[in-house]
């Protein structure tokens, strides 16, 4: 099975190379290393441009070199530089060819250190893209023999989101993972001229994580069958007033990726990152894998 | 079987009600991070937007001029029992509304009906400031555009109409908002208020170059009873100066802040109210007021003899009271919650939609039912119901602190009643007075609904009670707080 990465020759690129080591090491897959350059225009009789390709083509091969340097010798890797209209086309093209599982990309520059930010590429694949999405967080780094340890599944508790569980919980197994499902309750603070208290939704939000982690667990009981079944399987509930604090509310640690399931709205085989999702890959301070529906319930039904 | 007189009197312990509020989530510290200056704007925000826009045209015809003191009288009432509703807030470690407090203290019976009484305050109010809301936006139109809702589809079937549309819209508009899961946050309410006093103020500045002191030589044409009469409508108007009682487990130095904070937001808003009102009844003759619509436009209009300052007016107007319509429906779910919670209404109103985080069939019910009031029923109506559920909501409270002084005197009062029992016993006096003097109307209507209400509970609200499945009667008198 194989892992494309869009490689970039800076911080970002590193970033991506790294959580893809990560699951290629989990899950004994190849990486493809891919650095897209942009397609020569409609050739005139001049050539003019040249010049230009070819220094482009050196770029990219710099890259590659560069990837190769960095990138742990225990993951077995092609790399490769090829001509596109555009970077997300050029990696989809790519994903197609070697049937990827995952295609992974760095995060955005202009993001935070230590969470996911959205550049043009990985925006443009997590609402296009047939393959699953991996994101890394900006400056993300796994260590020399970092494995997933644990895949945690942002959890809805709609039908659709139970495939994405078991999805989840046969590739965490797979990478001798454990499963946890996190909800996000997020409420801000009712405003004071309600007059009902400052807690008033306090109670409800506990009713609905009651629910949500019955639902949860209905859901893991699927994963229980599986062979090899990923152990321990939790369901845990982040609280917050903001998206922020509720991602924080609960734990995480390093080996941690988190999975988000694509929107019910968008097409079934393709990502489609809904608003809530990009809520939560925005805030999400581990990398985070976008599933479209159609791969997860082909992995679930599995 | 517990006996009916336990039944009745069956309080829910405070260890329970911090249980369901705060240990599910953990989320339930509120830091003490709120000074003076913030909590006295929290009461002036929570208060000023209600009534006045629309209140006068009701108030006035029955009293003439002496309007303003009126207000100043309702503003004393709303004071002394803001006051009584701090202490209560602070010694009842809980978060909640009045019925809240009422269930720790004075028993499950005496919550009902004071459930009741907040179905009139939030539920009956919010249909009365979508009527307002109406008004405003109608003048709005004809300003802007010349184009007028017809009378049929603006008004109450008893002043001519078919039903008062744009209310409705009003209502399911914010209905849609809170099942979307919106919240008004703490930056936007501060907008809305500083909207709502500014046009206030224009309001005054404009207003006073219409000043003619032959309207005020008749000033008190009714009377006294006139007065009391006029603040029962007007009382309306003062409605959300509790919330600095509310705001009281994040009040810096409660102690000294509350009373403080309650005392310079009623001053502001009686100060408000009254240069307001003393301004319009200077302006126009008393009988000009009767079913003037978008009263205060109205009134610049015919000052200015230009339509801009009142189309301003009106879309301040219409902005600002859309925010109060969304806070009011917010809070009256949330109470409609609590309840069904613990077994007083249908667990319906507490299914909790998992995708929205938001109590759906409650908000729809509740937006239904409101917005067929403020289709059906005229405003002076729902401004009087309105009233007298927030003024008898309020006697409850009064005599909860005094009860709670009795049974439970060791508690830990972050905030206590000042000459006590004087406060708590003029409070209640004032209220009574102003009820005494409504319409009897209002008054036959409010004994039946409470009487539903209590019938219900014996019907109902009795043998559901979780209190009462939880067999913990009596738990509330060993209970450490």
């Amino acid at each position: 099975m194989t892992i494309v990465v869009g490689y970039a020759p800076d911080e970002r690129g590193r970033a991506g190379l790294e959580l893809a080591a990560m699951l290629a090491r989990s899950a004994r897959d190849q990486l493809v290393v891919c650095t897209v350059v942009p397609a020569p225009w409609i050739p005139g009789v001049g050539r003019i441009d040249e010049e230009y390709q070819a220094y482009l083509d050196d770029l990219a091969q710099q890259a590659l070199d560069q990837a190769r340097a960095d990138l742990d010798t225990d993951v077995q890797a092609t790399y490769s530089a090829l001509h596109a209209r555009s970077v997300p086309s050029g990696l989809l093209a790519v994903a197609e060819q070697h049937e990827a599982t995952t295609i992974v990309l760095g995060s955005s520059s202009a993001g935070i250190f230590g969470h996911v930010a959205l550049g043009s590429v990985s925006d443009s694949l997590l609402h296009r893209s047939p393959f699953p999405v991996g994101v890394a967080t900006r400056g993300f780094r796994c260590g020399p023999d970092g494995k997933v340890t644990r895949v945690t599944v942002a959890y809805g508790g709609s039908e659709q989101a139970d495939d994405l569980v078991v999805a989840a919980s046969v590739v965490a197994g797979r990478m001798g993972a454990s499963v946890r499902l996190a909800s996000f309750a997020v409420r801000p603070l009712p405003p004071y001229t309600a007059g009902v208290g400052r807690l008033a939704d306090d109670a409800l939000v506990g009713e609905w994580a009651a629910s949500l982690e019955a639902a949860g667990q209905k859901a893991l009981q699927q994963a229980k069958d599986l062979d090899p079944v990923p152990h321990p399987l939790e369901v845990v509930i982040g609280y917050g007033r903001d998206w922020d604090g509720a991602l924080d509310d609960i734990e995480w640690r390093d080996g941690d990726i988190l999975a988000v399931g694509s929107s019910a709205v968008g097409l079934a085989a393709q990502v489609f990152l809904g608003s809530r999702a990009a809520k939560i890959v925005r805030h999400s301070p581990v990398p985070v894998v976008v599933v479209p529906r159609a791969a997860a319930q082909e992995l679930a039904g599995q | 079987m517990a006996s009916l007189r336990e039944q009745i009197l069956r309080r829910k312990p405070v260890t329970e009600m911090a249980a369901e509020t705060g240990t599910d989530t953990g989320r339930s510290e509120l830091k003490r991070t709120i000074g003076l200056l913030p909590l006295s704007a929290i009461g002036i925000g929570g208060t000023i937007g209600t009534g006045i826009f629309f209140v006068l045209s009701e108030a006035v015809p029955i009293v003439g001029p002496a309007v303003i003191w009126s207000f100043v009288l309702a503003g004393a009432v709303a004071g002394l029992t803001a006051i009584c509703y701090a202490e209560l807030a602070g010694a009842v470690p809980v978060s909640g509304s009045s019925y809240s407090y009422a269930y720790a203290t004075l028993g499950e019976l005496v919550a009902m009906g004071v459930g009741a009484c907040l179905l009139l305050e939030y539920g009956v109010s919010g249909a009365a400031v979508a009527v307002g809301w109406s008004q405003y936006l109608n003048e709005l139109l004809d300003n802007l555009f010349g184009f007028e809702i017809p009378e049929a589809l603006s008004q109450a079937p008893e002043q001519g109409g078919i039903l008062n549309l744009p209310a409705v819209i009003l209502i399911v508009l914010c209905a849609l908002l809170l099942i979307r899961g919106a919240s008004e946050s703490t930056t936007i309410n501060a907008i809305m208020v500083l909207i709502k006093i500014g046009i206030l103020i224009m309001f005054i500045v404009i207003g006073v170059t219409g000043w003619n002191s032959d309207n005020l030589s008749d000033f008190a044409p009714f009377g006294f009873s006139g007065v009391t009469a006029a603040a029962g409508i007007i009382f309306f108007s003062y409605i959300g100066l509790d919330a600095v009682s509310t705001a009281g487990e994040e009040a810096k130095n409660p102690r000294r802040n509350l009373p403080l904070a309650i005392l310079i937001a009623l001053v502001t808003v009686t100060t408000l109210y009254v240069l307001t009102s003393l301004i319009a009844v200077a302006a126009q003759p008393t009988e000009q007021f009767e079913g003037q619509e978008a009263g205060l436009s109205a009134i610049l209009e015919q000052v200015t003899g230009s339509e801009w300052p009142a189309t301003v007016l009106a879309a301040g107007a219409v902005i600002s009271i859309f925010s109060v319509t969304l806070v009011v429906l917010y809070g009256q779910t949330r109470i409609l919650f609590a309840m069904s919670r613990d077994g007083m209404i249908p667990e319906l109103f507490h299914k909790v939609n998992p995708r929205t985080l938001t109590p759906v069939p409650n908000t729809i019910i509740v937006a239904v039912v409101i917005s067929l009031l403020a289709g059906l029923v005229p405003i002076n109506f729902l401004a009087e119901m309105t009233s007298i559920g927030t003024l008898v909501a309020f006697i409850v409270v009064s005599i909860g602190v005094m009860v709670l002084r009795q049974t439970h005197p060791e508690l830990p009062r972050g905030f206590k009643v000042p000459l006590y029992p004087v406060t708590p016993i003029l409070a209640i006096l004032g209220a009574l007075w102003i009820i005494q003097d409504l319409r009897p109307v209002t008054i036959y209507v409010f004994v039946i609904w409470v009487g539903v209400a209590i019938i219900w509970y014996f019907v109902y609200g009795r043998t559901h009670s979780h209190l009462g499945r939880h067999e913990h009667v009596g738990l509330a008198e060993d209970t450490e707080p």
